[in-house]
Order: C-alpha cells, then sequence, then structure tokens
C-alpha cells in the first residue's frame, strides 16, 4: 500500500511540473504585456507589476508605423479563413471522389495524395518561390493562399468521414429522385458530414495562421504580411536598432494568439476528432 | 444509372490541379534551374549536375544534415517518452474532469504559432528578461541558454514544448481505443498494473507511436522558424538546420540555382527517409 502511494505521489508531482512548463510561456506573456519596459527587466517575470501599463502598451502596438499592426490581423485572417474554406471544399470534394467511386487512375492518385503527406510543404517552399515567381503572383494574397491549399490530411480525414457519414443508400435514394451528381454531393451528402467539414477547416485555419516559412519568402510588401511575420521581422529590426520596443511587440504576440486560444477551447471536440480519425488512418 | 466517367475527375480537379502545380512542377521546375550555374552577373551558363556535386562536398550542408540527425536522435526519443508517459498517465486517471483540463493544457503549445513560441522562449532564454536565471541571480548563477553550447538544447526544448501535447494526444486516442474486455480478462488473471501497460497498453499503441515517430522525423528535417526567430536574439550558424542553409543561400546571396539544387536533395532525402519508414512499418504489420 505504502509504495503505491509513493508511485502515486510521484506521477502527480511529475504531472503538475509538467503542466506549468506548458504553461510557463503563456503566463509570462499574459504578465509582460501587462509591463512597461522597465518594469520587463526589474520585476519577476511570472508576476504582475504595478502600476501596470497594458493600456499603454496596447497604444504603443497600435501606433507603430499607423496602426500596421490591424493590418496584419486582417491579413492573417483573409489569409486562414480564405484558405480554410477553400481547402476544406477541394478536400471534401477530392475525399467524396475516393470514397463513392471507383475510376481508373484511381491508385495512381492516391499514392499523389500519400506523396503530399509525406513530403510536406515546408520542404518545397524554395521551389514554390521559384514557380511564383515566374507565373508573376510574389507579393500578392495568392502566393500565400494557393500553395496551402493543398490539404492531403484533409483529404484523408474526409475520405473517412465521407466513409462514416454518408450511408451509400442516401446516396441512392437521391439518385433514384432525380438528383445530379453535383446536388447529391453539395445539398444532400455535405451537411451530413458538418463535422467532418468544421474538423478540416480547423486543422488548415490554425496552420494557416501558424505558418511563417512561406509569407516570408514570398510576401516583402509590410502590408501583405501575415501578424506572425509581421512580429518576427518587428522584433528583429528592433533588436538591431537601438530601441527595442518588448512590451508593444509582446501585446501583439498576445493578441495574435488570443483567437487561437479561444477556438482551442470552444471547439476541443474537433480538435479530438480530427487527430483520432488521423492517427487510426 | 449510368454515370459519367468525368464526374470523379470532376471532383478531384481543384485538389489535384493545384498538387500538380505546387509538388510537381515547382519540383520539375526547381531541378531544371538546378542544372544551370550563376557566377554575379552574366547570364547563366548550363553546366549539368556540377551543382550537384557541389552539394555532395559542401560541408556547410553536410554539417547541417548532420546537426540535424544528432538533433533528431536525442529530441525525437525525449519528447515521443515524455508524451507516452503522459498519455498512460491520462488513461489511468479516473477523474474525468482531471482528464479533460490535463489534456487541453499539455495540448494547449501546439496551437500557439511557431514563430511567436520561438519568440517567447527566446525571451525567455535572453540575458535580461529570464525568469529562470532571475530565480538563479540570488545564488550567484546564471544560464547561458542561447551560448554556443546551449543553443542546441534550448531549441529542443522549444520543439519538445510545441510537439509533445500533439503527440499526447495521437497516443492517448489510440490507448482509448483498447477495447474494455481485455482489460477485464487481464485482471481476471491477475496480472498487475505494470504487465497491463507492457503486455495490453504499449502492444496497442505500437502503431499510433511508430506514425508519430516517422511525422516526428518528418517535422525535424523542416525546422526553420524556431532557429531563425532565435538568430535575432543570438548568434545562429547559417547552417544549423538544412532549411536555415538553403534560404540564406538563396536569399541572403542570392544564390537561386544553387539553392534550387539543395532544395532538391533535402525534399529527395525527406521523402526517400519516410517512404522507408513507411515501407518498414507496413512489413512489421504484416509481420504481426
Amino acid at each position: 500500500m505504502n509504495r503505491l502511494n509513493a508511485s502515486a505521489i510521484t506521477w502527480r508531482v511529475l504531472v503538475f511540473v509538467l503542466s506549468l512548463y506548458f504553461l510557463v510561456p503563456l503566463i509570462w506573456l499574459i504578465m509582460s504585456s501587462t509591463k512597461s519596459t522597465g518594469q520587463l527587466f526589474t520585476t519577476f517575470g511570472l508576476w504582475f507589476a504595478f502600476p501596470m501599463h497594458l493600456g499603454a502598451n496596447i497604444r504603443g502596438m497600435a501606433s507603430f508605423q499607423s496602426g500596421v499592426v490591424g493590418r496584419w490581423m486582417l491579413n492573417t485572417v483573409i489569409y486562414s479563413g480564405g484558405v480554410a474554406l477553400l481547402s476544406t471544399l477541394f478536400s471534401s470534394m477530392a475525399g467524396y471522389a475516393f470514397s463513392r467511386f471507383e475510376f481508373p487512375l484511381k491508385t495512381v492518385f492516391n499514392l499523389m495524395v500519400l506523396a503530399a503527406v509525406l513530403l510536406p510543404i515546408t520542404a518545397l517552399v524554395l521551389p514554390i518561390f521559384l514557380i511564383l515567381h515566374d507565373i508573376g503572383l510574389i507579393n500578392t494574397y495568392w502566393a500565400v493562399i494557393l500553395p496551402l491549399l493543398v490539404n492531403p490530411l484533409g483529404v484523408y480525414l474526409m475520405l473517412i468521414f465521407w466513409d462514416q457519414g454518408f450511408p451509400r443508400e442516401l446516396q441512392d435514394a437521391a439518385y433514384l429522385d432525380g438528383a445530379g451528381e453535383w446536388r447529391v454531393f453539395w445539398q444532400v451528402g455535405l451537411p451530413l458530414v458538418r463535422n467532418g467539414l468544421l474538423t478540416v477547416a480547423l486543422f488548415s485555419f490554425v496552420s494557416t495562421w501558424n505558418n511563417f516559412f512561406l509569407p516570408l519568402v514570398v510576401l516583402s510588401k509590410g502590408d501583405l504580411y501575415p501578424i506572425t511575420l509581421g512580429l518576427a521581422i518587428w522584433n528583429s529590426t528592433t533588436q538591431t536598432g537601438a530601441h527595442v520596443d518588448y512590451p508593444a511587440i509582446l501585446v501583439g504576440a498576445l493578441i495574435s494568439v488570443l483567437p487561437l486560444i479561444i477556438a482551442f477551447f470552444t471547439l476541443q471536440r474537433y480538435w479530438q476528432a480530427g487527430l483520432t480519425a488521423g492517427s487510426v488512418k | 444509372m449510368r454515370r459519367r466517367w468525368t464526374v470523379p475527375y470532376l471532383f478531384l480537379a481543384p485538389f489535384m490541379i493545384l498538387f500538380l502545380l505546387f509538388y510537381f512542377a515547382s519540383i520539375v521546375y526547381a531541378v531544371y534551374l538546378s542544372l544551370f550555374i550563376q557566377r554575379g552577373i552574366r547570364p547563366k551558363v548550363f553546366s549539368g549536375l556540377a551543382n550537384y556535386v557541389r552539394v555532395l562536398h559542401d560541408s556547410q550542408f553536410l554539417g547541417s544534415l548532420a546537426t540535424i540527425a544528432r538533433f533528431g536522435a536525442i529530441q525525437i526519443p525525449i519528447m515521443l517518452v515524455l508524451a507516452l508517459l503522459l498519455a498512460l498517465y491520462l488513461d489511468g486517471l479516473r477523474n474525468q474532469r482531471l482528464r479533460t483540463y490535463l489534456s487541453l493544457g499539455f495540448f494547449l503549445p501546439y496551437a500557439m504559432p511557431t514563430v511567436i513560441a520561438g519568440l517567447l522562449w527566446g525571451y525567455l532564454y535572453s540575458k535580461g528578461l529570464s525568469p529562470f536565471n532571475q530565480l538563479l541571480a540570488p545564488f550567484g548563477a546564471s544560464i547561458d541558454f542561447l551560448g554556443r553550447r546551449g543553443l542546441l538544447w534550448s531549441l529542443g526544448n522549444i520543439i519538445t514544448w510545441t510537439w509533445t501535447g500533439y503527440n499526447m494526444v495521437i497516443l492517448y486516442s489510440a490507448l482509448r481505443g483498447v477495447p474494455g474486455e481485455l482489460y477485464e480478462a487481464a485482471r481476471i488473471d491477475g496480472a498487475s498494473n505494470l504487465q497491463v501497460v507492457r503486455f495490453i497498453k504499449l502492444p496497442m499503441v505500437a502503431p499510433a507511436l511508430a506514425l508519430a515517430t516517422l511525422f516526428s522525423i518528418i517535422g525535424t528535417l523542416q525546422i526553420f522558424a524556431e532557429p531563425f526567430v532565435l538568430a535575432s536574439l543570438t548568434f545562429v550558424p547559417t547552417n544549423l538546420m538544412p532549411n536555415l542553409y538553403i534560404y540564406y543561400t538563396a536569399f541572403n546571396y542570392g544564390n537561386f540555382n544553387y539553392a534550387a539544387a539543395l532544395a532538391v536533395v533535402l525534399a529527395l532525402i525527406t521523402f526517400v527517409l519516410s517512404l522507408g519508414m513507411l515501407a518498414l512499418l507496413n512489413f512489421q504489420r504484416r509481420r504481426l
């Protein structure tokens, strides 16, 4: 009995320490975004300091280069929203083709999707830059959006959701009622895999929000930057200059992760659904 | 009802067109560009495989591959063991609500942008700001997180912090999939907790663990944002990681033809490695 208790206590301590470890950067970010530059260096990082400077820091961030941070946030929403919407549609269409049809080149196409899973887009950022450069899409919204629409894991997830969520009898009944292929897909099928669509959209939204390498390479105009790229560049230019406006950058970082944290807690069952289905495959 | 043969292709078209453009065409184009040599502002000269010969002798690039191999050999096992321990702990936890809170807390870093994670840890490591060094200061001690010897460990910590929870959720889902009758049967046979873990849980999560290993290896080869951001706070060698070296070759030195050759080689290594892992997994699954 004693031995059991000892091991239970060890586990509990270990798990408590690890929870702290996973939360420390976030706690530090929240505390630090309320401090002035002086307080950042002179007060303990994992606790508040008074008087608070959150308001001043937000103003500092908002006034940087006449409000470019707001523009970066808007861009991030455009990139993430655009990619989530279109890549979910395209993935669900491709997944539908794999789930419902037999066709001569099916194996070949299947292998292509697998290849895309094994070779993530970050491995191809330079080749993608080169081809976008020659098409003339560098420094446009499309340069970020188009490559990220290739979402092979989304195709696999949708294949699973179609297999499970849209009974073949219902599909056949819709054909008998005289519905065409597109109507069967769009009006009868899609509503039934709603949860799957939300799962794929969530993952693609978050991964686009978090993307850095691709926008860094294909964008050089500051007013097209997403927030992640903008903050990183802001940080590196102030590090080399005389004036480092840590508090304003930190408030920007906090604002850039807040929507993700909200999405994280409100949509938790979709995270679970995506990762469970993904690991089964 | 006869269905027209074009229908499945039309459903596939949007995905496949973009796939062909960004995977197939971009690689073909990069291979084409890699066959030329660029010298200053003079026109490019066709040079066959000269760039690839140079890649094979490029000690900077080979060095980055060696670094990433050593890095992965240490970081991936630490991360996956941690993820497995946490998944086992959560699976054995009876308190439903605590289980939800803990799994969310562990998984949260995954939702953070890699750049923001890199930036935050960079500040947490830096001399003036680090709360860890603030805690050590009364003892007259401090840790040089971003020095030459600490840099890779600090980088490994950022990656571990970001991805442990993600892998934990995958392993935890696999554990949840174990049928309850299996545990009951084991209990009736008088198996201890440790035996249940060793003979039921571990074999059941093995496929998920193998898959997590595969994706960790692919991910490790692509690491870019974290060292790139740290480079604004400390000295980071331009060839620390392969993607970093490719980026600097292209965008700091403007040598796009050579960078294209490097990118093709890295993509090839990634692809062959993951294909090999996948074949190994399938082989083992068939043997079981």
